[in-house]
């Protein structure tokens, strides 16, 4: 709605500002965000809006009793608060599409006459309550009395949906459908200003139809069909998406993100088998495939297990690769595949891992509350997916045990004394101490261990069941610590006394994370150090080891399910009933996961086909989770947070275990000798030195003079990493920079809208003590109503009250407006049908109260004497004349003469505009007085008020 | 408008997914499982409202605290009661994945406004958290704990300080609620 560009209210310093992610939408979109119209104002403008309207309405014209004015005091009666017959009008959501859309511009502008669109200034103020404000135009449901008002709106909406199309227009077919999508309207009403657009567009194209403009049409429409196709498709190939549902309706989404955790895993472990398979595997078998297995060793089965014996010359291993195979029929160099398969392989799976973990990152911690825990946190991450009733049941109770937790946290504070803050102090020092001693301890054991092993290890190639089998007691230590000693340390939770849950929970994930990471640290050292040293075909020798922590640690999460949940659950309902049936502790299974897939991120270089392992594992422990978790475990009793936690999880996955294995393969290829016999790089310095050679055989070929030059100029130059790495910096520094200016124009901003409440606030105390000074004004009552304590208790429903009043007027305005009397039958019915503010508990609404009386007076009796109290005249006279006049005269009662035309001289609006002109003032803004649409006569000097506030924002975001 | 068709027809359904955030199949399914709603007589009228009765039997809404309240801010009759096949789809395209924040945000700020005055005042609070924490006496908080709960949350997001909360400060309070998004969905 371009009225709000227009001026009136629209305020850029929202609207354009960058800073705030809810308004970083297309142009049209923020207007279509209010609640119950078609076209609202953005967020944040809606909050001024409403503050400012309410305020501004009556004296939106100089003239606030004159026919003019009527409109604006008639809107009023859109306020939800005010009458409402709502039996009889369509209901608030549900208006037919030509009616529906947008508000004129020129709310302020047009006519002030009897045509006036009476809801046109509330513009900025109740497009949300647009519902209600038909209601009240139409408050029996037959509009006819009040058709040349009608055909006003009518020219107003159609006004408004023609800049809704026309800006709709001006999109993009994609943006446009989004645009489209994206409105908070029903379908009808989408679908009537989708067909307006297209409608529009097509009539435009017959006039200057161009093959271009048609070719791209076509080219989009057919691009968005193959677009939905991929979706149905990917959506059609969705793994588990029953099992999914079920999981996520009986256990919420936390437990859910676990399983949707395993699944993106397999997905990569998938992924990753394909393309190794099929550009390594594939090619190599092609030209050979018998595998290279001395005569005396035999298929013994213990290989599953170990990994060794025959698997060791199959193409499980890299061993098995070689370079010569590639003088085949077609020239395929197995060294470069397998460099490069490996390498885009790490660089894809890094780009997505990164990517996820950024836009999750900016979802859920950038903008979420830093302070955290409040109530509304847990008010709206009620989980709809969930359907169990069972389910159900335990989440209100849970939920409710945290809200009651939440307010004693907050009622309590945290005072500690000294003593206790030592104390506790002292307990955290310990128990980090005694889990980082034992995540060395556990590294320098497995670190004994592994030396131990190697020593009786021999390059031999045939060896004893026996001894094959001694090379399970590593990964055995290494599973069982992996197993044993997270249990440990949850039991620090017992005596650990953490002031929130979160740092509870985070501490338990950094302990697990720095042991894991010590193990497999001290392992890669060890193979990196002494394996890669000693053996002939070292490569081989880790890729069996990986194979046997990958397959150890299968078995141990299995045993750990076994022992965690059904044990647990088993003593927990049979023995000790006070324990409970467990909880599924998703951070704890979504480290082993973590872990795992480390595994398989290391090994890829030493055994390709590994991901096959990990496929097959993560398969059975997807089904078997399932199963466990939904006989043996109950839904988690903390909710929420589960945003936040899936982003730590996914930075966990990226910094340790994505870039650790990445750094350890880099060591590998760029650094570590490849074995001399076996393996695809045999007789080279290094893995990396492939593409030296390659580049030394491409300087031959002409064609391929730019790939060398890449490569020397780029890949093998300092100075281009040198270069890359200060512009990164620069870049990293200004966004910095940047981060830092927004969260300062967040707080201003948040400052402003403090202040504009407070603005609200003070102008209406201001307009509640002039109507308590007035001599024939009940007093008493008022006072008694009126809270007595700070405005910001005592404002609460201030605006309702001044929306009471408004309705009032607008009550009696109307019918005089359209010179007929309202029917007194309905306003009547409408009055005791409705429960009013003021009836509402709101004991600040003394005014609403009392001008509501007077006007249920003014309704229902005949014209009496300025002087007289309109609250203690009986209101059960029928009317005999025109309620404005009624409404008029009483106005006059009390506030004196009437009021001249030109002026807003009228008490009331006299301070209202002293009171913004000095804020004004104050501001410093104000130079032009903001767009032209507003006539200075017309428009009331609140609204300047507040065009020169936003222009002084205006000016304040452009220095910005 | 081809609803009480056994299939929908191509056009309808690209329709469907121009104006929705749900895929073909989504769309297929939803309508298969409105005709089920249907009683025999409906499923011949040119555009069949399912009773709210019967959409509350769905196992997505049965046990929902709010099913209610979201049948009646979908519903576009006159009597605020049942839906068409087209509210329906309103209603799973507002609580698909797909569907983004803003739409979340508005259809919930719709749905806890018991009284559809357009702001959540005290009393739509005190019957949201009655929904969430459970209707019955016992399980209700008591008077005291409410009034503090319900000026927390009005010292949380009552940016303005006019005793309610707007849709525009809701708004803010969810986009600061990265859990939300997550939640506030319902499939099929």
């Amino acid at each position: 709605m371009s009225h709000y560009s227009d001026g009136s209210f629209y305020n850029p310093a929202y609207h354009d500002s960058e800073t705030l992610e809810l308004d970083r939408r297309p142009p049209f979109k923020p207007r279509h965000s209010n609640p119950y119209a078609q076209d609202p104002p953005p967020p944040w403008q809606a909050a001024r809006a409403s503050a400012v309207s309410t305020v501004t309405g009556p004296w939106a014209n100089a003239d606030p009793w004159e026919g003019g004015a009527g409109g604006g005091l008639r809107a009023l009666g859109a306020l939800p608060l005010g009458p409402r017959p709502s039996q009889h009008q369509e209901p608030p959501w549900q208006r037919q599409p030509d009616h529906s859309s947008v508000h004129g511009e020129g709310s302020f502008h047009d006519a002030a006459g009897p045509s006036r669109f009476p809801a046109t200034f509330s513009a900025n103020m109740t497009m949300r309550l647009r519902g209600m404000r038909r209601m009240s135009m139409f408050p029996n449901g037959d509009p006819s009395h009040l058709s040349i008002t009608e055909g006003a709106i009518r020219n107003e909406l159609e006004y408004e949906e023609q800049n809704l199309v026309k800006e709709l227009m001006a999109c993009s077919t994609k943006e446009r459908i989004e645009g489209i999508r994206k409105l908070p309207m029903t379908y009808h009403e989408k679908k009537h200003i989708r067909n307006r657009v297209l409608a529009s567009k097509s009539s435009k194209k017959s006039r200057h139809l161009s093959c271009l403009a048609d070719c791209s049409e076509r080219m989009s429409l057919s691009l968005r069909r193959g677009a939905s196709g991929v979706a149905a498709a990917r959506q059609a190939l969705d793994l588990w998406q029953g099992t999914m549902k079920e999981v996520g309706g009986s256990f919420g989404s936390s437990v859910l993100s676990y399983f949707l955790f395993l699944k993106s895993l397999l997905l990569l472990n998938v992924f990753s088998f394909v393309i190794n398979f099929s550009f390594i595997t594939v090619p190599m078998l092609a030209y050979d495939h018998v595998p290279h297995v001395p005569p005396n060793v035999t298929f013994r089965g213990l290989e599953l297990l170990t990994g060794a014996g025959y698997f060791r010359y199959t193409v499980l291993y890299y061993g098995a690769y070689r370079a010569d195979s590639s003088t085949g029929l077609l020239h395929y160099n197995i060294q470069l595949a397998y460099f490069f398969t490996i390498a885009a392989y790490m660089v894809l799976c890094g780009a997505a891992v990164l990517y996820s973990m950024a836009s999750s990152f900016k979802m859920n911690y950038v903008l979420s509350d830093p302070v955290g825990g409040g109530s509304w946190q847990l008010l709206c991450t009620w989980d709809f997916s969930v359907t169990n009733e069972k389910a159900v049941r335990q989440r209100k109770n849970n939920l409710r045990i945290q809200l009651k937790e939440s307010m004693s946290e907050r009622s309590q504070g945290t005072s500690l004394t000294p003593a206790e803050k030592m104390r506790h102090f002292g307990i955290h020092l310990g128990a980090w101490f005694i889990s980082t001693s034992m995540a060395v301890g556990c590294g320098n054991a497995i670190y004994y261990l592994s030396q131990y092993e190697q020593q009786q290890a021999t390059n031999t190639e045939d060896w004893s069941p026996a001894r094959e089998a001694e090379t399970l007691l590593v990964p055995f230590v290494v599973s069982l610590i992996n197993l044993v000693v997270p249990l440990f340390y949850s039991l620090f939770n017992k005596f650990e006394l953490y002031s929130s849950q979160r740092r509870q929970i985070y501490a338990l994930i950094i302990r697990n994370v720095i042991l894991k990471m010590s193990i497999l640290g001290i392992l890669c050292y060890f193979w990196v150090n002494e394996v890669a040293h000693k053996f002939l075909c070292w490569e081989s020798m880790v890729g069996q080891a990986l194979y046997r922590l990958v397959v150890f640690d299968f078995f141990f999460m299995m045993l750990g399910s076994f022992f965690g949940e059904f044990l647990s659950k088993v003593i927990g309902t049979r023995w000790i009933p006070g324990l409970g049936v467990p909880e599924f502790d998703v951070a704890r299974n979504v480290l082993d996961l973590i872990y795992a897939q480390t595994l398989a991120w290391i090994g890829i270089y030493f055994s390709p086909l590994l991901p096959v392992l990990q496929i097959f594992k993560f398969l059975v422990l997807f089904y078997l989770k399932k199963v466990s978790l939904i006989q043996n475990c109950q839904p988690p009793r903390r909710v929420g947070r589960a945003a936040q936690m899936k982003t730590i999880f996914i930075a966990l996955l990226f910094f340790p275990s994505f870039v650790g294995s990445l750094s350890l393969l880099a060591y590998t290829s760029w650094s570590l000798t490849p074995s001399r016999f076996c393996g695809p790089f045999k007789g080279l310095d290094s893995t990396f030195s492939v593409v030296v050679v390659w580049m030394n055989s491409l300087e031959k070929v002409p064609a391929a003079a730019w790939a060398v030059w890449v490569y020397a100029n780029v890949v093998r130059s300092e100075i281009f990493y040198f270069l890359v790495t200060i512009i990164i910096l620069f870049i990293t520094f200004v966004f910095w920079q940047v981060t830092q200016g927004r969260k300062l124009l967040i707080l201003l901003l948040r400052q402003q809208i403090v202040n504009e409440g407070k603005d609200k606030t003070f102008l209406l105390d201001k307009l509640q003590a002039l109507q308590k000074s007035h001599p024939t004004q009940p007093k008493s009552k008022i006072k008694k109503q009126r809270r007595s304590g700070g405005s910001s208790t005592g404002v609460r429903s201030s605006s309702n009250a001044m929306v009471q009043t408004f309705l009032s007027v607008e009550q009696g305005s109307r019918g005089t407006y359209l010179r007929e009397p309202p029917s007194p039958s309905h306003l009547s019915i409408s009055f005791q049908r409705t429960p009013l503010p003021s009836e509402r508990q709101s004991p600040s609404d003394a005014l609403g109260l009392t001008l509501r009386a007077g006007q249920r007076a003014e309704v229902h009796q005949p014209w009496t004497p300025p002087a007289s109290d309109p609250l203690v005249q009986p209101p059960w006279t029928p009317p005999s004349e025109d309620p404005l006049v009624r409404v008029m005269r009483a106005r006059d009662a009390y506030e004196g003469p009437p009021v001249p035309l030109d002026g807003g001289t009228s008490s009331a609006s006299g301070v209202m505009m002293q009171v913004m002109e000095a804020r004004r003032r104050a501001e410093g803004g104000g130079g032009r007085g903001g767009p032209e649409r507003i006539g200075p006569g017309s428009s009331s000097a609140l609204i300047q008020a507040m065009l020169a506030r936003q222009q002084a924002q205006n000016e304040y975001d452009d220095g910005y | 408008m081809g609803a009480t068709a056994s299939h929908l027809g191509k056009d309808l359904l690209s329709e469907y997914q121009e104006l929705t955030f749900l895929t073909k199949q989504e769309i297929l399914l939803a309508h298969k499982r409105f005709t089920e709603l249907l009683s025999r007589e409906d499923k011949n009228l040119p555009d069949p409202r399912a009773p709210t009765e019967a959409i509350l039997t769905l196992p997505e809404l049965k046990s929902n605290p709010f099913r209610e309240r979201i049948v009646r801010v979908f519903s576009t009759s006159e009597s605020r009661d049942g839906l068409t096949f087209e509210d329906f789809l309103d209603l799973l395209s507002a609580f698909s994945d797909s569907a983004t924040l803003e739409i979340k945000s508005h259809y919930a700020f719709r749905i806890f406004d018991f009284d559809d005055d357009g702001t959540l005042d005290e009393n739509d609070l005190e019957k949201l958290v009655n929904c969430l924490t459970g209707e019955t006496e016992e399980t209700r908080l008591t008077p005291d704990e409410m009034k503090q709960l319900i000026s927390n949350i009005l010292e949380e997001s009552d940016i303005d300080k006019d005793g309610t909360v707007n849709l525009s400060e809701f708004q803010h309070v969810i986009s600061r609620s990265p859990d939300f998004v997550s939640s506030f969905k319902i499939v099929l």
